[in-house]
C-alpha cells in the first residue's frame, strides 16, 4: 500500500531534473517565457504518463522526448493560429534582430536561434546536455544516422556563424 | 584528409571505438590539418555547453517547483469513489489514493457543492443520478474549445485523452475567485466530471497549460490510455462531437 507508484517515482526524479530541463527548454524555444511553460507543460505529461516510463530507462532523456514532441506541436499550432490570425508576437525568436549584427561575431545563443528546428534540437541533446548519439536519436525518435548528419550540418553552420573573422561564406 | 568531417566529429564527441580512435589519434599526431579539424570541434562544442551553464544555477520558478512538489491537504473529492461507495454501501478503500478515500467517506458531494454555491453563485454543472454533469460555459468550453484555445469566459481546456474505455476525457480550469480545476469524461451526450480540486491561483495571463492540481494528474493517469491526444486528433474528436469512434480489435 505504501510502495511508491510510479506516479511518486517520476514526481520525485522529475524535481532534480528542473534545472536541466529548463536548459533543455531555453536552447529549444530561444526564450524564456515559453522555455518555462514548455517545461511545465512536459511535466504535466510526463506525470500524466508516469505509467509509461520503464524505470531501468533515465528519465531525463524520456522527458527530453516530451518536450520535444509538445514543442514541434507548439510551433504546428502556432502556425496554424498565424494563418487565422494576424501574429500577436512577432518578435518571438530572440536574437535574430538587427541586420548590423551580421558583421560581427553572433553570441552562441543567437547563432543557435538561426539553426533549423531539427538540427538545434540535435545540438541541444548532444553538446548541451551531454547524450551520447544513440540517446540523442531515441529521445528525438530518429535513425542514429540521421541524428549525425543533423549534428554535422547544425556545428557547421554554427562554425560559420560564430568565426569572429567571418571567413569566406 | 582522408577522414570525413563526421567522423572527426564523432571523435570529439567521444564516440568512437577503440580501433578508430587510435587511427584518428595516429593521424592527429602527423597530420596538423586532422588536429585542427578536432580541435576545432571540440572547441565549439564547449562554447556551446559553456553558453547555456547559467541556466541551471538559476532559482526554479515557484510554479514549476509547485508541479513536483508532494500533494498538499487541498480539497479534494474523487467523484467516482463517492459514486460507488454510495452503490456498494460498503467502504471501499481506494488502493492507489488511500488518502483520498477517508476524504470521499466523510465528504458528501451535496456538502461541497453547498460550499461552492456559497463562493460562486453559479457553479457551471449540476448533479444528476450519474454524478456531476458539467453545463453552461464549461459544457460548452469542453465541448468546442481546443485545448490551449482561449477558453469560453472563466473555463480553459488542458488535455485531452482517450480512457481505458474508449471514452474522451478532458481536463480543464476554472479561473475564478476560488481557482478550480478538475477532468471530465464524455457519457452519451454529456460531460461527467470524475473528479475536481481546487487549483492555484494564476498569476497574470493565463497560459494553456496551467498547472493541474496533483488530484486532478492522479485521475488522469488513472484514467488515461496511451497518450494525450495531439491537435489534430483533438480537433477530429471534437469535430465528431466527441463520440468514440468504433474501437479496433485489441
Amino acid at each position: 500500500m505504501s510502495t511508491p507508484t510510479p506516479f511518486d517515482q517520476v514526481r520525485g526524479q522529475l524535481g532534480e531534473l528542473l534545472p536541466r530541463l529548463r536548459r533543455f527548454a531555453r536552447v529549444i524555444t530561444r526564450n524564456v517565457h515559453d522555455a518555462d511553460d514548455l517545461v511545465q507543460v512536459a511535466v504535466e505529461k510526463a506525470l500524466a504518463r508516469a505509467a509509461q516510463w520503464r524505470p531501468e530507462s533515465r528519465l531525463d532523456n524520456w522527458v527530453f522526448g516530451i518536450m520535444k514532441n509538445a514543442w514541434i506541436d507548439e510551433i504546428r499550432s502556432r502556425r496554424r493560429r498565424d494563418r487565422v490570425h494576424a501574429p500577436e508576437e512577432a518578435g518571438l525568436a530572440v536574437g535574430d534582430s538587427s541586420a548590423d549584427m551580421r558583421d560581427i561575431a553572433l553570441s552562441v545563443q543567437a547563432a543557435m536561434a538561426r539553426l533549423p528546428e531539427d538540427q538545434r534540437l540535435a545540438v541541444a541533446l548532444v553538446l548541451v546536455e551531454g547524450l551520447s548519439y544513440k540517446e540523442a536519436s531515441e529521445a528525438l525518435d530518429i535513425p542514429i544516422g540521421t541524428l549525425t548528419s543533423r549534428l554535422a550540418r547544425g556545428r557547421e553552420a554554427l562554425q560559420a556563424m560564430l568565426d569572429d573573422t567571418g571567413g569566406p561564406e | 584528409m582522408r577522414f570525413s568531417n563526421e567522423l572527426l566529429m564523432a571523435f570529439a564527441d567521444g564516440e568512437l571505438d577503440l580501433v578508430e580512435r587510435a587511427e584518428i589519434e595516429a593521424a592527429m599526431a602527423v597530420d596538423p590539418e586532422v588536429a585542427l579539424a578536432v580541435e576545432r570541434h571540440r572547441r565549439l562544442a564547449a562554447r556551446i555547453q559553456e553558453a547555456y551553464q547559467d541556466v541551471l544555477e538559476e532559482p526554479v520558478p515557484a510554479k514549476l517547483a509547485a508541479l513536483v512538489s508532494p500533494p498538499a491537504a487541498a480539497p479534494v473529492v474523487r467523484l467516482a469513489d463517492h459514486r460507488s461507495a454510495r452503490a456498494e454501501t460498503a467502504a471501499r478503500p481506494s488502493a492507489r489514493l488511500p488518502y483520498w478515500a477517508a476524504m470521499a467517506a466523510s465528504v458528501t458531494i451535496g456538502l461541497l457543492v453547498g460550499l461552492f454555491l456559497l463562493r460562486e453563485p453559479a457553479p457551471p454543472w449540476e448533479e444528476s443520478g450519474a454524478g456531476l454533469i458539467a453545463k453552461g460555459d464549461l459544457d460548452y468550453a469542453l465541448t468546442t474549445e481546443l485545448a490551449g484555445g482561449d477558453g469560453v469566459d472563466d473555463v480553459r481546456v488542458g488535455i485531452s485523452f482517450r480512457d481505458r474505455a474508449g471514452a474522451y476525457c478532458r481536463a480543464f480550469h476554472l479561473q475564478q475567485d476560488a481557482p478550480l480545476a478538475g477532468l471530465a469524461c464524455r457519457a452519451g451526450s454529456e460531460w461527467r466530471l470524475q473528479v475536481i480540486a481546487a487549483a492555484a491561483k494564476q498569476e497574470g495571463e493565463l497560459r494553456p497549460a496551467a498547472a493541474m492540481p496533483m488530484a486532478v494528474l492522479h485521475a488522469i493517469d488513472a484514467a488515461i490510455d496511451g497518450n494525450p491526444l495531439d491537435a489534430a486528433a483533438e480537433s477530429a474528436a471534437r469535430d465528431a462531437g466527441w463520440q468514440a469512434p468504433p474501437e479496433l480489435a485489441e
